[in-house]
């Protein structure tokens, strides 16, 4: 299995590139290892794409040191797009790269325009409910008996996404995408497509629940009433904060649950047991790769 | 696609209110259906579309085939949400055999439909019943047009979030390829509903007005967080949550006349007129009649006026008019669209 770090730009690969430095929660769950590959870039928002001179960086950077590169690309409007379209021409037309897409019109931009870079489907094109409110809940009660049949088929349901139709993952192949991402989901995963021979990649250790165009933290200086309008420029006002939610007003038991936001996105920490999970499935074979986010990963670029 | 041909869509749940929101101005109608098939095997959140598996849907295709007819009868399409985020390999069976029925059994006109591999699928099956790809497939750009496009859609609904100009753009590349449908009413999303992985399950609601009652604390990442920075953190909040509220159909509350309240995209008919845009979305199937019917009235009223014509101005203003509360369209917060009044 390899490991992957996501770096804001090529200064985060002067340092020791191991788990155990880097990610020492994870280092206990699955022992020391050094990192392989590299991540460069966003996934969840088109205001953070970098220029293609940091992503060519990056990428030199990496192989300097024989590491795999990716770069992650968001969901994106027309302006995104283009973007995205930059730091792909801006990689070496050899590049042995692969590309994550988050939208299904930058996989057909790049298929057109940049056929020598390996697609990856992204984590938010893997449409599995993770909603760390509730879904868990319902995997416990589902697990009890509670709810009968439909309920067990139910979570069967959760527990999958449209991966483990073959049709899809032949579709997807018919695009060179013979990898995909994914989070690990609070109420369990069922990784058994991937005994077709579908790449698995797993993020850790924080999973996303939701993610807008329209984003709080770049309101920050605007009027009352030019805030929240979708398309309006930001200033990556994301980074200078994050926010903490607590689910105070839980239904259920779980008033201590964490949300956590950082600009236009909504993650969740993986628990303890969820570690182990991904631990225990890693060594299944099903999961090629991990990729270690140390800090919530909504990075802005970082001049040279 | 003129003003002429640009359609005013309908949500529906029965029959019986049909005839009103053909009076009121209807011209497609787009429905769910849940069958007893679907909730004896799943339940909980995992819905074949996107509402509730209980109250927002239709539950017969004896109640379907009536509903399609009448509103054949009066020369109305009816669309069939089957939109659920993904389905499963254990799902996907019964899904396409339920697509398969509403097609060719009911003559419904169109599946709208999110999950690639289910339009994959429906594209081999050859139906009577034509693609819509749901706004939940997140088409936020003409590169994913095109892409598209190989499943040979009728039409593509956008999320609320595009812009006027990147409306401009999209519907400037489909050209006549495929029609292209805009929300303008009673949407209550504030993320990106397709690449939000929450349910609206009643137990817990929707994620985006839940977390307005939740506890917030701020980090800072700079060297001071200062009480300044932090009272400026909380006001953006403060206004976050304002708007949240706006989003969720203020509150989801009603005018004193009943109408219904939120944001819309009234003001901006006259722009999706000229881009090409080919339907106007109102959403909620699970709303009351009344709402349905005095939402249908609120967009036919002003696409009325627009295809005789009248000036953006003056649609701009009867927009602001028939919101009854001009102080919530100054708020700034009420509007799906940034529309230029001058253009």
């Amino acid at each position: 299995m390899q490991w992957c770090l996501h770096v804001k730009g090529p200064r985060d690969l002067d340092r020791e590139l191991t788990l155990r430095s880097l990610a020492p929660k994870l280092a206990q769950a699955f022992g020391d290892a050094p990192f392989t590959h590299v991540a460069y870039g966003t996934e969840f928002c088109e205001n953070l794409v970098a220029s293609g001179a940091g992503a060519r960086a990056t990428y030199e950077a990496a192989a300097a040191r024989g590491l795999g590169f990716t770069l992650l690309t968001p969901y994106a409007g027309e302006r995104g797009i283009a973007r995205i379209r930059e730091q792909l021409a801006a990689l070496p037309a050899d590049a042995e790269a692969e590309f994550v897409f988050n939208d299904w019109g930058a996989l057909h931009m790049a298929r057109r325009d940049f056929a020598h870079l390996t697609p990856v489907q992204g984590r938010l094109l893997n449409k599995s409910l993770r909603d760390p409110r509730v879904t868990t809940i319902i995997s416990e009660a589902s697990l009890r008996g509670g709810g009968g049949s439909a309920a067990m088929g139910s979570l069967d349901a959760l527990q999958r996404a449209n991966l483990d139709n073959p049709s899809y993952t032949n579709f997807l192949a018919r695009f060179g995408v013979h990898a995909v991402e994914m989070d690990w989901l609070p109420q369990g995963t069922d990784l058994s497509f991937a005994d077709r021979g579908v790449r698995v990649t797993v993020y850790a250790p924080f999973g996303m629940i939701s993610t807008a165009r329209i984003c709080m933290a770049a309101a920050l200086h605007y009027k009352k009433a030019e805030k929240f309008q979708p398309g309006a420029p930001c200033r990556h006002e994301c980074q200078s904060h994050d926010v903490t939610y607590t689910y105070t007003n839980s239904p259920f038991q779980n008033r201590d649950q964490e949300f956590l936001l950082k600009g236009n996105t909504y993650f969740y920490e993986y628990s303890d047991l969820m570690i182990s999970q991904i631990a225990a499935e890693s060594k299944s074979g099903r999961i090629a790769r991990i990729v270690v986010q140390a800090e919530l990963p909504m990075f802005a670029e970082v001049a040279a | 696609m003129s003003a002429q041909a640009m359609k005013v869509l309908a949500p529906i749940r029965e029959i019986d209110e049909l005839e009103m929101l053909l009076k009121s101005g209807a011209e497609e109608f787009y429905c769910g259906i849940v069958p007893s098939e679907w909730t004896e095997r799943f339940n909980g959140p995992v819905w074949l579309n996107r509402r509730s598996n209980k109250g927002s849907s239709l539950e017969t295709f004896a109640e379907m085939k009536a509903l399609v007819d009448g509103a054949h009868a009066a020369g109305a399409p009816v669309f069939v949400t089957m939109n659920a985020p993904y389905y499963s390999a254990d799902q996907v069976p019964l899904t396409l055999e339920l697509a398969q029925r509403l097609s060719e059994d009911c003559g419904v006109d169109a599946l709208i439909v999110t999950d690639l591999n289910v339009m994959l699928r429906l594209s081999e099956l050859n139906l009577h019943a034509r693609l819509h790809v749901s706004s939940v497939a997140a088409t936020l750009n003409s590169e994913a047009i095109d892409f598209l496009l190989q499943f040979s859609p009728q039409r593509i609904v956008l999320p609320r979030s595009v812009t006027l100009e990147e409306i401009a753009r999209i519907t400037k590349a489909a050209g006549d390829r495929v029609e292209i449908e805009a929300f303008i009413l009673n949407d209550g999303c504030a993320f990106e509903e397709g690449f939000c992985a929450t349910t609206h399950h009643h137990s817990v609601g929707a994620f985006c007005t839940n977390l307005s009652d939740m506890q917030a604390d701020f980090s800072w990442e700079g060297p001071r967080f200062t009480a300044r920075r932090e009272r400026w953190l909380r006001q953006n909040l403060t206004d976050y949550r304002e708007w949240v509220w706006y989003v969720n159909g203020n509150g989801c509350g009603a005018t004193a006349k009943g109408l219904p309240y939120g944001p819309c995209g009234l003001c901006a008919i006259p722009d999706l007129a000229r881009m090409g845009v080919a339907s106007l979305k109102i959403v909620g199937r699970e709303a009351s009649a009344f709402k349905k019917l005095a939402s249908v009235r609120m967009v036919r009223d002003i696409v009325d006026r627009t295809r005789a014509g009248d000036s953006k101005l003056h649609v701009i203003e009867r927009s602001i008019a028939m919101r009854a509360e001009p102080k919530h369209c100054e708020s700034g917060m009420m509007c799906y669209y940034k529309v230029d009044a001058c253009e």
